[in-house]
């Protein structure tokens, strides 16, 4: 069955919403994508015509940096607006989805595990509760999902990871695609691009979550073996019911991208899509060691992101990072600061082999509807995804 | 994972876990656009239910759509409807009404403060 470019692709796990909970999901995704398209514009407006003169006239010069653009518009009314209104939508949005999930708890988790034990597509499930949740997670609920990605509250349990892929869905509003696949399917797009002779035999992507971007690079190629990992149990049997539940095989296992199983040199190539900024300064210093201990010579890793701070317009990298100070997503700025060749060279890579590129989204249907706007509250918007990584 | 919980009794958590930035100087201010978002969503999920019964009565031919737009309500009809429409806004500005029955009388009167020295 051909996804549908209107709605959200429907399998076995997707939860599912009644007339009222789909029509609640429908509004937070109307309201986000007005704030994205009607009231984001004026707040820049209001920078430059209120905020930004009022400044100067005050310091006698522009603001030198985002962060005192973020000062000086933290004390504006409209912002004010803005942001209260962006936040109460991201609440509103996780609550939409964890009623409808709350009510068919009991079905998820058992058809899940049907799943799980038919495996219908051979993927596998590999759990270790040995695995310590880090503080990166436990300390805040990322981007305001209560519960965060790792609580489990019954036994075999698959809500965050229900709740996380129609949350993801109504979050983008839609812009990665009726699969949540785009980031996985954008970096495939620039991969042949780049290395057009390039056929990865084992591919490894860190901080899976659902699987939503791992399922691309096995469906681009199939021949491959597709490893997915991640530190928090209820999203990895999610993830797996899911693509036995579409017909993919992914190998699943829970672990930090820190510290890894696998032997040296095993993978030829290595992805991460929206991971590192939930991470912290350490804990990226380890993946990216991890890494090049897996990579076999010649292999690449790649990681997703929204666009670095650097070289971006002072408004546009401080509205980009409101998710820092307003969504729970503390490493959010900084991670927008790494050094991607200072970073590949601290792992022992060699730094002339570092690159960043900007990979256009592969999911075409959307492109009318975009805004083309990096900003916080418009996820795939941009149009474009910021990918930067190292050849071993 | 306590033992008793199981999918028919556990509640998800209802809110995030780390601090509610606050954006407006007075926090009510917070609060009342959350609860109006909440509303503006309420009716949006009611217009849209709304909207599925008319298409379905549309589709069993059992009226047509065009109908409800052409729909003149009779005098009793607007009598009834208006007289909703005064509890109904009666309801939602209660608050208002308060203070108005309390105008000028905001002092402290003398049976509240006998009251207050008896307790």
């Amino acid at each position: 069955m051909q996804p549908q470019d209107h709605e959200q692709f429907s399998h076995a796990v997707l939860p599912e919403a009644t007339a009222d909970e789909f029509a609640r999901q429908e509004f937070v995704k109307s309201y986000k994508l007005h704030l994205a398209t009607q009231v984001s514009p004026k707040t820049k407006t209001v920078y430059e015509t209120q905020v930004k003169p009022s400044f100067e006239k005050e310091h006698g010069r522009t603001p030198k940096n985002r962060h005192e653009i973020r000062k000086a518009m933290n004390g504006n009314n409209h912002y004010q607006t803005w942001s209260s209104l962006l936040r109460t939508s991201q609440e509103m949005m996780w609550k939409s989805c964890q009623v409808s999930v709350e009510r068919q708890w009991g079905k998820l988790v058992s058809e899940a595990k049907k799943k799980s034990s038919d495996k219908p597509a051979g993927g596998t499930l590999s759990l270790d509760p040995s695995v310590k949740i880090p503080r990166y997670l436990t300390a805040v609920d990322i981007h305001c999902q209560p519960g965060g990605y790792h609580t489990e509250l019954v036994e075999d349990d698959v809500a965050p990871g229900a709740i996380f892929e129609r949350a993801v869905y109504i979050y983008a509003m839609g812009q990665l695609g009726p699969m949540n696949d785009d980031m996985g399917a954008s970096t495939i797009a620039y991969i042949q691009k780049t290395y057009p002779d390039f056929t990865p035999k084992r591919i490894l992507d860190l901080g899976c979550s659902t699987a939503n971007s791992t399922v691309p690079y096995k469906e681009t190629f199939p021949d491959a073996e597709v490893f997915g990992v991640d530190v928090a149990a209820p999203m990895l049997r999610y993830a797996h019911a899911r693509c036995e539940a579409i017909g993919v095989p992914i190998h699943l296992s829970q672990q930090n991208a820190e510290h890894l199983d696998f032997e040296d040199g095993s993978f030829d190539l290595i992805v991460s899509h929206i991971l590192i900024h939930e991470t912290s300064t350490t804990a990226f210093r380890n993946i990216m060691k991890e890494c090049h201990r897996l990579l076999a010579p010649g292999g690449v890793v790649i990681h997703v992101e929204t666009p670095a701070y650097k070289g971006m317009d002072d408004y546009d990298a401080f509205i980009l990072d409101w998710d820092t100070y307003n969504n729970n997503e503390p490493f959010w700025g900084k991670s927008h600061e790494i050094d991607p060749p200072r970073a590949a060279e601290e792992a022992g890579f060699d730094p002339s082999k570092s690159f960043e590129a900007m990979a256009p989204s592969a999911y075409e249907a959307a492109k009318a509807k975009r805004t083309n706007v990096f900003q916080g509250g418009d996820f795939g918007g941009g149009g474009f995804w910021y990918l930067y990584g190292v050849q071993k | 994972m306590p033992e008793e919980l199981n999918p028919a009794n556990a509640k998800l958590p209802k809110h995030s876990k780390g601090m509610r930035p606050q954006f407006f100087h007075d926090p009510t201010s917070d609060k009342l656009l959350a609860m109006v978002m909440a509303l503006a969503g309420e009716v949006s999920v009611i217009r849209d239910r709304n909207d599925t019964l008319e298409r379905l009565i549309d589709a069993k031919g059992l009226l047509d759509k065009s109908e409800i737009d052409q729909y003149k309500p009779s005098k009793e009809v607007i009598a009834e409807r208006d007289a909703w429409r005064q509890e109904y806004l009666s309801h939602i500005l209660r608050i208002v009404d308060l203070d108005a029955e309390n105008m000028g009388r905001n002092d402290v009167s003398p049976e509240w403060q006998a009251v207050m020295d008896e307790v």
